[in-house]
């Protein structure tokens, strides 16, 4: 039976700049591990979705390949270097492209993937990266949902991938930890309420307090 | 980081509450526990709607004379006793007061702890569920195979529950009322027990005159709904959740409960779409039955266990519900049918053997077959017995007419259903035993507990205290007081 489940692909794609150093990279690393922690204990959520962390700091890197949550293992973040933002737009495209199951004569394909972009500042990889959110928004392959954590990030990018744009003010570990779970709030409303009616806007909580939506 | 606050309810009683971070947030509402968690308060995720004079009315009339766990005396729904509203009150979760301040708000009962996983429920490492509310698809879908076996139950514990809702959901029905979104979400399970609650009771719908905000949760909306969601609200062409709607959401929910899949979820596909447009026409205008006996395109081709190993009255009404109602709303089962043919189907379930078996329990529909269908082990330590009952036809003297079957097994008890063909085992009928049936040195023996009336084939009365040595043929009155039924004995 399980044949006939689709799942629900979630890339969570996360700034490791230098910025991020010290204790706001521990509270992601926190925030990851009690975002899983919380889909385990939805039961459609633990079938369906399947999870997937893709770092960029001077590179870009994916830490965790698409996995179903009970054989997830977080990975070991670190934050160093520049923020090459472009590159992974890229590798995420190459991603879905390569892990995300499509709908052929014989096989049910996966839902649209849920992608959410964590990030602190701006790419240091600007044309790249223009090129890459060029495309990503043209593919339409994923719903996007991108945050900007703090002072210095700037949404103008962001609003390049994806319409969904949340701004957080600062990048305390509280208010990091409010956006896992806001991100885990999403994944499960997903998770029930696909297919409802086709073409629609993503439907989402209302984001956390203190978090506001970029226009 | 939490606090206590009040809440002020509209007669003005003051209450507490824990403000805590990232409260449980569903589709309408989030929700604050109780200091002591015996009760919840729930808000709006959107306060506007809170202010919403149509909604406030509805849930004034949700609370009070809508309310079948309170008794009309005390402001419940008309017609209501006391001791029906506590056999009510067990089987939802029904909101009882209207919060005014800070805003618009209810307060519920809390779940009874049994709705909750402990730290024994999982059995793998790494997945901590204490706490966690037992939705129904952590028992019917694939990751049933994380929960400790000692969850799980067995299948007439399933049959229990299918019962519980079927009543709980007639009971709703017959009073107009429409749930509009029972899904796996709203009703919690708990297969240990054999019991379910039916929760989120605030969106009820009354036809005509509360109209529905919801559509539905994925994989329980009536394709009718699905379908034309591509209409505008208020467009005639648009079908809403109601009663029937609540018919196919429930037959999909009690499919799940004893087969442990989904009904319309197959092979069947549509290729080069996505995934989301697929769904839509899959679960709305292309919907097909996996278990179709016309179209086999939907059907998975390792259906070990069908809806024919349930016996005769289910099958019936499945087929009901996802063949003939699929897509004719009119002609699904009504919640009444449900729970009929699911307690005549209770009677004929027997224990398996097999000790390995997980189930435990199976349909015995065919004496002459009787074989468990989830571990196909065949019956064959003992001889099968079934009570065949028979009551009389009105105004007709001395004609019997077959009504209702029984397979009995060892210590069956007997209840006043058996016993008076006027008795229906609903929430109105005594639970008291009456007799029961034991296995004794190698012969069946009916012992009365205290039926007055009874008789056996040999024309001696049996008073209680007293057994009737049951033969194949035999044929006697379980009672000769009014109403009493005839039963004939067949053992193969």
């Amino acid at each position: 039976m399980s044949d006939f489940i689709r799942r629900l692909p979630v890339y969570l794609l996360l700034d490791c700049s230098g910025s991020m150093h010290g204790e706001r990279i521990e509270a992601v690393k926190q925030g990851v591990k009690s975002l899983v922690a919380e889909l385990k204990g939805d039961p459609q959520a633990l079938e369906t979705a399947y999870i997937s962390v893709i770092t960029f700091s001077s590179t870009a890197k994916q830490e965790a390949a698409l996995t179903e949550l009970m054989l997830f293992k977080e990975p070991e973040l670190k934050a160093s270097g520049a923020t090459m933002f472009g590159r992974a737009l890229s590798l995420l495209m190459d991603c879905i492209n390569t892990e995300v199951r499509k709908s052929t004569e014989t096989q049910k394909g996966d839902w649209r993937p849920l992608v959410f972009i964590l990030t602190d500042g701006a790419p240091s990889d600007v044309e790249d990266f223009k090129k890459c959110a060029e495309q990503l928004k043209q593919m339409k392959v994923a719903n996007i949902i991108a945050c900007a954590a703090g002072a210095d990030a700037d949404t103008k990018y962001l609003k390049m991938i994806t319409d969904n744009v949340l701004m957080m003010n600062s990048l305390s570990s509280g208010d990091l930890a409010q956006f896992f779970a806001w991100v885990s709030g999403s994944i499960k409303m997903t998770s029930k309420s696909i297919d409802a009616k086709p073409g629609q806007a993503l439907e989402l909580p209302p984001p956390p307090q203190g978090f506001q939506i970029v226009p | 980081m939490s606090r206590i606050v009040e809440a002020v309810l509209a007669d003005g009683t003051k209450i507490p509450y824990v403000i805590t971070e990232n409260p449980p947030k569903g589709g309408m509402k989030y929700t604050y526990f109780s200091p002591d968690k015996s009760y919840v308060v729930q808000f709006f995720n959107e306060s506007e709607l809170g202010r919403d004079i149509n909604i406030q009315d509805r849930i004034s009339a949700i609370i009070g004379k809508y309310n079948p766990t309170i008794s009309e005396e005390k402001g419940g729904a008309k017609g209501n006793t006391e001791k029906l509203a506590n056999y009510f009150s067990d089987k939802y979760c029904w909101p009882y007061a209207v919060i005014v301040s800070p805003e618009f708000g209810i307060v519920c009962p809390a779940y009874p702890a049994n709705y909750f996983f402990n730290e024994k429920s999982s059995k793998v490492y790494g997945l901590n569920l204490t706490g966690k509310d037992k939705k129904s698809n952590w028992f019917t879908s694939k990751v049933r195979k994380y929960l400790s076996d000692d969850e799980l139950g067995n299948f007439m514990m399933m049959m229990k529950i299918s019962i519980s809702l079927a009543r709980a959901i007639r009971r709703m029905h017959t009073a107009g009322l429409a749930h509009s979104d029972l899904s796996n979400n709203n009703v919690l399970i708990d297969p240990k027990t054999g019991s379910c609650v039916v929760i989120d009771i605030d969106s009820l719908v009354v036809p005509g005159l509360y109209p529905p905000e919801v559509v539905g949760t994925r994989g329980y909306i009536a394709p009718e709904v699905l379908e034309t969601t591509v209409y505008s609200y208020g467009d005639p062409r648009r079908a809403l959740p109601c009663i029937e709607t609540d018919l196919h959401s429930m037959a999909v929910l009690i499919y799940e409960y004893l087969l442990t899949r989904h009904p319309l979820t197959g092979p069947k596909h549509i290729p080069d779409i996505p995934a989301e447009e697929e769904d839509f026409l899959l679960m709305g205008s292309q919907a097909l039955f996996i278990e179709n006996p016309d179209d086999r395109s939907n059907r998975p081709d390792n259906l070990n266990v069908t809806i024919h190993d349930l016996g005769p009255h289910i099958e019936h009404l499945f087929l009901q519900a996802f063949t003939d109602g699929l897509h004719n709303p009119k002609y699904r089962p009504t919640a009444m049918d449900w729970e009929r043919g699911l307690v005549k189907t209770w009677d004929l379930l027997y224990p398996c053997e097999n000790p390995e078996c997980r189930e435990k329990w199976f349909v015995l529909y065919d004496m002459d077959k009787p074989v468990c269908p989830f571990c196909g082990h065949r019956i064959r330590n003992t001889e099968i017995v079934k009570f065949i009952f028979k009551k009389e036809l009105r105004g007709k003297k001395g004609q019997w007419i077959k009504y209702r079957e029984l397979i009995v097994y060892n210590n069956i008890p007997i209840f006043s259903w058996h016993v008076y063909s006027n008795i229906f085992a609903d929430e109105k009928a005594e639970r008291d035993l009456m007799a029961y049936v034991v296995k004794h040195q190698e012969q069946w023996l009916l012992i009365n507990q205290k039926i007055s009336g009874m008789r056996s084939s040999s024309g001696n009365i049996v008073p209680a205290g007293k057994a009737i040595l049951l033969r194949n043929g035999d044929s006697f009155r379980i009672s000769e007081d009014e109403n009493g039924n005839l039963i004939e004995v067949v053992i193969t």
